[in-house]
């Protein structure tokens, strides 16, 4: 009448089987097959936590990139001094506005003060209108030397910058931005040579300037270079018995140590010159890069704190909401505990069992949050032209940490779940 | 006759705020392989907790359990789920099918916590659908079928590791009077074939379709009907193993 079974207790002992790895993995599949909804909310948490976390840090990153290459792009070895700051009824006129400046002042600083390297004056209006054939565009003209490329870092993509020769003689020619190029003109036409007609007048191409691309919403492009001689004459048609008007200059010193020294002597020179008594306010102002690079470092220091403080709570808020549907997903299988453990389940296979689904569920949901991520970050820095730079850190943390909350949230509940009474487990709803 | 269940001085005390609440008292008891048998009492009896710990779910406070020739007092958490998992098939008044498996599945899953391999999971738990008249709801969900369909699955599931006893808790009580008896036909079958089996219940047209019924009162077998004595009849206690 009895079977095989045995009658013996070591006999258990020795007959246990553990459920192979395997089994339990393809039974975690199953599960979280079976229950897609939960399976997908639950994956949800873990990918809207990874995805915040790398698109805030890529977009966070990608910001400060800009700002640093815009601020460098300015120089950091240069000042503008630029004519104005004259003061009517105490009511400031601006940079620029007024027309104290002079080449002849832009020339004397280059001679007379020792920290300079080089020196650029400039005479620039805005919204000029240029006439090619039938197109009609509207163009910022600036006026200035033969000194203003490398300053200003400007390289001709085709052609050459205007010479010495058109300068003194203040010959019609232009070297043009990229963008006015292709307003002007079709792809691949020659530009060279060809004849615009600026406020009427006929001016000759000489060359086109390789693109400086954005900066501050400024496209950097969108001008046309002729010599300050033809500007002030042309143009501007405000030949001072002082001299030629300028809007300002640019001095490029050695390095940015000595820009202090050359913005004192600038100084000095300048009140010397336009007779200004001590006391008097000065008739210029002059703008020191150096000086902006260091506030623009401070800004970028709290920009980065400000980028890892956003990407810290949205890892905090990432890893609640993991954990806290973790959570509730092992609490509302208790019963389900139960009946495992009451056909035979040990408190070890039931662990493995909802450890390998959380970690599962953490590592697809990690996937999928880091491509969302990155492919969130990418849109967003084209869309608001930004460079995409996505830190390698942010993907580690972001998977790391999702891993890391994914197994405690999942498994520290499973552990007491499987530690349960089976009777217990079996009681609840 | 081999007993398959020995018990000796079995109690069980609760701990409530501090109260010690004894559940069971002393409980001497004796199944033999292949018996058919009720425990029936009221409501706090104690009978549940009786067959908790027949069904290895729970532990006794004290006393000595001998299942199958295996003393259980000494076994540690790991190697009651093994006795649950080769030893006993359970069958609950709540059925406890996982929801989200299909029938098939549900019957294969104390096999898979038995290491079978898949091909012969599937072989045994079709066959043991079979048994209990399901073959074609193989892949029905619980909530496909109707409550005698799903206790009939979890009958297939309770004998798919052909256990040496099956519990059967209130197995009727969530079904109608005719889906009942069908239920109580296919125990009975079960039985005829060989399978020792207990049911805990607290109605006597079902303990009466048993062979043998334990009345239960405050804790106590107070008598056991069907003309068995206590202990069993053989009187002996199984030789087994006392470790």
């Amino acid at each position: 009448m009895k079977t095989a079974r045995s009658p013996n207790p070591q006999t258990h002992r020795r007959k246990r089987r553990k459920v192979s790895l395997r089994e339990i993995l393809i039974m975690s599949i199953e599960t979280l097959w079976n229950n897609k909804l939960r399976t997908a909310l639950t994956m949800l948490g873990v990918i809207i936590g990874i995805s915040s976390v790398i698109m805030i840090t890529s977009i966070g990153q990608g910001v400060q990139q800009q700002t640093g290459a815009q601020i460098s792009a300015l120089g950091t070895n240069v000042m503008v001094v630029q004519a104005g700051a004259a003061r009517r009824g105490g009511v400031s006129q601006g940079a620029g506005s007024a027309s104290t400046l002079t080449w002849e002042d832009a020339r004397a600083i280059a001679k007379q003060v020792p920290d300079a390297k080089a020196v650029t004056a400039f005479l620039q209006r805005g919204s000029i209108q240029v006439v090619r054939g039938n197109i009609n565009i509207s163009t910022t003209l600036l006026g200035t030397d033969l000194n203003y490329p490398s300053i200003k870092n400007i390289q001709p993509q085709a052609g050459l910058f205007f010479t010495q020769a058109d300068l003194d003689s203040g010959r019609p020619v232009a070297f043009i931005g990229s963008t006015v190029r292709d307003e002007l003109f079709r792809t691949g036409e020659s530009t060279i040579g060809a004849d615009l007609r600026i406020q009427g007048k006929r001016y000759t191409v000489v060359g086109v300037a390789e693109s400086k691309g954005l900066s501050g919403g400024q496209d950097l492009d969108d001008a046309i270079y002729i010599p300050l001689t033809n500007m002030s004459s042309q143009i501007v048609g405000n030949n001072a018995l002082t001299g030629v008007s300028i809007n300002g200059f640019w001095l490029e010193a050695a390095d940015g140590d000595q820009l202090n020294a050359a913005q004192f002597q600038v100084t000095n020179i300048l009140r010397l010159r336009h007779g200004i008594k001590a006391g008097d306010v000065d008739d210029f102002r002059i703008t020191n890069f150096v000086d902006i690079m260091s506030t623009f470092t401070t800004v970028m220091g709290s920009l980065t704190l400000m980028v890892g403080a956003i990407a810290g709570i949205s890892l905090l808020v990432g890893g609640i909401g993991i954990a806290n549907i973790m959570l509730v997903s092992v609490m509302e299988r208790t019963r389900e505990i139960g009946i495992r453990k009451a056909v035979g389940a040990t408190s070890g296979s039931i662990l493995s069992q909802f450890l390998t689904e959380a970690i599962l569920i953490s590592v697809v949901g990690g996937v999928i949050g880091v491509g969302l991520g990155v492919a969130l970050a990418f849109a967003v820095a084209t869309i608001f032209k930004f460079p995409f730079v996505v830190p390698l850190w942010s993907i580690g943390t972001g998977f790391g940490l999702s891993l890391i909350v994914g197994v405690l949230a999942g498994g520290i509940p499973a552990r007491n779940a499987a530690k349960l009474n089976p009777i217990s487990a079996l009681r609840s709803d | 006759m081999a007993t398959m269940i020995w018990m000796e001085g079995i109690t069980q005390t609760f701990h409530l705020e501090g109260m010690d609440l004894p559940v069971l008292k002393q409980i001497d008891l004796s199944i033999d392989d292949g018996e058919y048998v009720a425990i029936m009492g009221a409501s706090g009896s104690g009978k549940s907790t009786l067959m908790n710990i027949i069904g290895c779910l729970d532990r006794p406070t004290s006393g000595l359990y001998i299942l199958d020739g295996s003393d259980l007092t000494t076994l540690d958490d790991d190697e009651l789920a093994d006795i649950r998992n080769q030893y006993i098939g359970f069958v609950f008044q709540q059925f406890n099918l996982l929801p989200r498996l299909s029938a098939l599945e549900n019957v294969m899953l104390p096999m898979i916590y038995a290491a079978v391999p898949k091909s012969a999971r599937v072989t045994a738990a079709t066959e043991a659908l079979t048994k209990v008249g399901l073959l074609d709801r193989l892949k029905s969900r619980p909530s496909q079928l109707s409550g005698g369909q799903q206790q009939r699955v979890a009958i297939a599931r309770a004998l798919v590791n052909h256990p040496a006893l099956v519990l059967a808790d209130e197995p009727t009580g969530a079904l109608d009077s005719k889906t009942s008896q069908e239920i109580m036909n296919l125990l009975t079958e079960l039985n005829q074939q060989g399978t020792t089996i207990a049911i805990v219940t607290h109605d006597a047209s079902v303990a009466a379709q048993t062979k043998r019924t334990i009345h239960m009162v405050d804790g106590k077998i107070v008598e056991a009907a069907n003309g068995s004595v206590q202990p069993s009849a053989n009187n002996l206690r199984p030789d087994a193993a006392i470790v």
